[in-house]
């Protein structure tokens, strides 16, 4: 599938996927999305790199280590939990600030979001480690 | 600092330390055992300052929040006994550590060897001091699971690793007896705190009238039969002696094993005074003090005779716990806990000399030992002292704790007459004969004689200071208690006695107090010890004779059948449950599937299918369902890999399809999005496997396959179709409440959202950890493949 326009269209589409697949994320708790759907979408963002440009050539760029985001979002994600008990609330009790800034309007700041987060770099993690191992594997 | 805070300090200081031991080791490199010593005499200290108050008769009690929503609290309770096991523990942990420093070859994992020794000192001194029975089982058991580590630490060698998985197998299975003991002590009483318990005479009174006061005592004496290496369970600390030396003299001779004294010590108010604990503890006691000082005999490892020798010396202290009468619940209590602190001094020393001995000698075998008194003098002093005080000669240590031994058994015999009366003291007379043989045998055979130069090196040495240094300070404890016994009496066993019988107790002991039964006793003894030992040789080898001819004979032999057993039984059980292909898999789940949902369905229903059908289908629906259908046969139908997965992933496009249909954006783009990844992966996957179908399936097989299929479609179809007509009756739809307070409790209005990371966030953390491990798990299997290679 390396060919000249599978390529140039994923030069053009991945940065926009990415773009979306955050907006997906931080839309999420109005709006369809989340950061599963983030997740998968950014994993699959990548996957098209690695499809179209090879394994091998991404990784000679930069060898990224995907074990470490999951490691990363599933540590956010019980941080988020337990940062609820350091207020002695329960467990990933929630909570959200409003505030207001200007141009922007009011803006809610939801402490969830860090919990989607950390669920957003599991999943890419987890998938394009999947990915990865398989694919290098002989 | 108040008592409380130290006795906590200095169960977690060894915990805390042994995390930052690594960083420890960047720095001092080889010479972190001094730094793992240090640790140890913060913790003697920190115990220490609790020893004059529990030399007045106080104790010290708290406790700390830990789940406070269930009521559960870290409680520690610090009494005599408590006090003189964490001198114990940090002293000669000290002394273990500092020797390590020499012992363990520069080339060794020091960094994890010194940390499973922290480890190991911090559970023991959390086991001693913790109050709640829950909490004392969690570190009796990290106890178990260090001492697992130790034993296996030279993990290459196949006799560590099934020494090690003895040792876990016996003392942490005799734990979970333990705690089923200490879950019906809670039952009877309504607490887990054991000091509570101690506390309340009125509960004892209520524990002994119970009816399950039987079983309870026979589960909690299990589990300390089972770490202190009684009975039957003897059988792992000969295994465990392929530990490296030190951890021996530490866990194995010093502290882990008397866990189980300790326990029956810290019950013993609880439930002495009863025939029960007569029969159960002290017949146990004599039994194995018997038994084990008999096999010791055929012993040539030196550290396997003194590893039956410890099981011997346990055994002692068993029976004198076990001395009880209605009126004097504690006969051998003092004894039993002198004891046990002479024990402690006296064989972490012979352990700690045996280690030097074989660390020169490069064996253990005693048969190609011998002489070893001209190129080891100061080895030959030491060792000597530690074995006779073991032998009970005087003045040493041992001989005052042995006298009171036969005082204790003389009494009991007594109270109990008839036979008993001379058959307790004989067997103690008979078991202190035992062990001067084998004693004995340890300074002949190792140090005196005719120096076997064929199987020695030529040039042997002492070691230096550094090993030479900690059993000889072990060596003039012994001597020192054997002729001054009064200050270590009142200040460590009289508090621990008290602590145990929970009233005062005045102990007078001297090296000499006139011409008395225990001291004939004594005399006897000496003479059949001797004896004995002249007749050493003829009965090991009665003894290899008769295991040659009977192999099933032991419990060694048992322990093997039934873990052998074990594992062809799982081999056995994976067959059935883990066939391999995917097939059987689905055929179960799908089953279970028609069993809990088709009943269910029919019984909460009544009619299978609703009296009015709303078939209203636009038209573009019935397209889209239409071409689903297609695409399902397909994936059943097609030859190749290639086209069947290109026939699933039409299904799941169209699906996402009908989401889209059905307003349900969130749903749709998932579905898109998981549809494409799954797709990669079946790629991905295919590339390496043949491109068609090579199975062939036989025709029963397709006929019961289709059935099943067919069942589980037309249930769902039933079930949808109960659904479409709204909730049935006994439910109630769950939706409502999200709708209302997705927005004024979580402040999001994407419902699903909302409900996956905050009203279920608790499923979510779960899910993705399930997907951590998914993806672990992959890479384990992927690579383990490509190793194996």
């Amino acid at each position: 599938m390396t060919t000249l326009i599978a390529k140039t269209v994923s030069k053009a589409c991945v940065p926009i996927i990415i773009l979306f697949s955050i907006s997906l994320l931080l839309a999420g708790h109005n709006y369809p999305g989340g950061g599963f759907i983030g997740g998968v979408m950014f994993a699959s963002a990548i996957s098209l790199l690695y499809i179209v440009f090879g394994l091998k050539y991404i990784d000679s760029l930069y060898r990224y280590r995907w074990d470490k985001w999951f490691a990363a979002g599933l540590m956010l994600a019980t941080l988020t939990g337990i940062g609820a008990m350091v207020f002695r609330y329960n467990f990933l009790r929630s909570t959200y600030l409003t505030v207001s800034l200007p141009l922007l309007g009011d803006i809610k700041l939801i402490s969830t979001t860090l919990f989607d987060l950390g669920v957003y770099l599991v999943v890419t993690g987890s998938l394009l480690f999947v990915f990865k191992t398989m694919g290098e594997d002989e | 600092m108040d008592l409380f805070t130290a006795i906590t300090l200095a169960v977690f200081l060894p915990f805390i330390m042994a995390a930052i031991l690594p960083t420890a080791e960047k720095i001092l490199k080889n010479r972190v055992g001094w730094y793992a010593a240090a640790v140890a005499f913060i913790c003697l200290l920190l115990v220490a300052q609790a020893l004059p108050a529990v030399v007045n008769g106080e104790t010290v009690m708290g406790s700390l929040p830990w789940i406070p929503s269930l009521g559960v609290e870290l409680s520690f309770y610090g009494d005599g006994l408590s006090v003189m096991f964490g001198l114990i523990v940090s002293g000669v942990g000290i002394l273990i550590m500092s020797y390590s420093n020499e012992y363990m070859s520069k080339r060794e994992d020091l960094s994890r060897y010194y940390r499973y020794l922290l480890m190991f000192m911090g559970s023991m001194l959390g086991m001693v001091f913790s109050s709640n029975a829950i909490q004392l089982f969690v570190f009796w058991e990290l106890t178990s699971i260090t001492s697992f580590m130790l034993i296996g630490y030279w993990r290459n060698r196949p006799m560590s690793v099934y020494g090690a998985t003895k040792s876990l197998l016996v003392t942490a299975g005799g734990g979970i007896f333990m705690l089923a003991g200490f879950l019906l002590l809670g039952i009877i009483t309504g607490t887990f705190d054991i000091a509570t318990i101690l506390q309340n005479t009125s509960m004892i009174a209520l524990i002994k009238g119970h009816e399950l006061f039987l079983p309870a005592l026979v589960l909690i004496i299990i589990g300390a039969a089972a770490k202190s290496a009684q009975g039957p369970f003897y059988i792992w600390l000969p295994n465990a002696m392929e530990a490296p030396t030190p951890v021996s003299a530490f866990l194995h001779s010093a502290t882990m094993v008397k866990a189980g004294i300790y326990l029956v010590a810290r019950i013993h108010p609880i439930f002495s005074g009863t025939e029960a604990w007569f029969v159960l503890v002290s017949g146990l006691g004599i039994i194995t003090m018997l038994a084990a000082g008999f096999l010791a005999f055929r012993q040539t490892d030196i550290k396997g005779i003194l590893a039956y020798s410890t099981i011997s010396q346990l055994a002692y202290m068993m029976a004198m716990y076990g001395y009880t009468s209605y009126q004097y619940p504690g006969i051998g209590v003092a004894a039993a806990t002198f004891h046990l602190f002479n024990h402690a001094t006296f064989k972490a020393c012979l352990f700690l000399v045996a280690g030097i001995v074989a660390h020169e000698t490069a064996t253990r075998d005693i048969t190609k030992m011998g002489g070893l008194r001209k190129d080891m003098p100061i080895t030959f002093i030491i060792g000597t002292i530690a074995a006779l005080s073991m032998a009970g000669v005087p003045p040493l240590n041992g001989f005052l704790s042995k006298e009171m031994f036969y005082e204790s058994s003389l009494e009991m015999g007594h109270i109990l007459g008839g036979p008993l009366e001379y058959l307790i003291p004989a067997a103690a007379v008979l078991g202190g004969a035992f062990t001067f043989a084998y004693s004995i045998r340890f300074i002949d055979g190792i140090f005196l004689g005719r120096r076997r130069s064929e199987h020695l090196p030529k040039h042997m040495h002492e070691p230096t200071p550094v090993m030479l240094a900690p059993p000889a300070l072990l060596a003039i404890l012994v001597i020192l208690i054997g002729i001054f016994p009064s200050a270590t009496v009142h200040y460590i066993i009289e508090p621990a006695a008290s602590g145990i019988l929970l009233e005062d107790v005045h102990l007078h002991v001297s090296l000499w107090h006139g011409f008395t039964a225990a001291l004939l006793m004594t005399i006897i003894t000496f003479i059949a010890g001797a004896a004995l030992y002249a007749k050493y040789g003829a009965i090991a080898a009665w003894q290899d004779r008769v295991n040659a001819r009977h192999p099933a004979w032991s419990f060694n032999s048992l322990y093997d059948r039934f873990v052998d057993g074990a594992s062809g039984t799982s081999t056995a059980f994976a067959k059935v449950m883990q066939p391999g292909p995917l097939r059987p898999y689905l055929v179960a789940m799908l089953m279970i599937f028609l069993l809990l949902s088709a009943v269910p369905a029919v019984m909460v229903a009544g009619t299978l299918i609703p009296a009015e059908l709303n078939f209203d289908v636009p038209a573009y629906e019935a397209v889209l369902l239409g071409l689903i259908v297609l695409a399902s046969l397909g994936t059943a139908v097609l030859k190749k890999y290639l086209h069947a997965i290109i026939a699933v992933s039409a299904v799941g496009y169209l699906v996402s399809l009908v989401f889209i249909y059905l307003q349900a954006p969130d749903l749709a783009i998932t579905q898109i999005l998981v549809e494409t990844l799954a797709t990669i992966i079946f790629l991905l996957v295919i590339i390496k496997v043949p491109q068609t179908f090579r199975e062939r399936i036989t025709r029963s097989v397709l006929a019961r396959d289709l059935l099943i299929s067919s069942a589980v479609s037309v249930t769902v179809l039933i079930l949808l179709l109960n659904a479409s007509q709204g909730i049935v009756s006994p439910f109630e739809s769950l939706s409502y409440y999200f709708i209302e307070n997705s927005v004024p409790l979580a402040g999001g209005y994407n419902m699903v959202n909302v409900i996956l990371v905050d009203f279920r966030g608790y499923d979510t953390l779960g899910e993705i950890v399930v997907l951590c491990l998914a993806g672990l798990g992959v890479y384990n299997l992927l690579k383990s493949r490509s190793d194996s290679k």
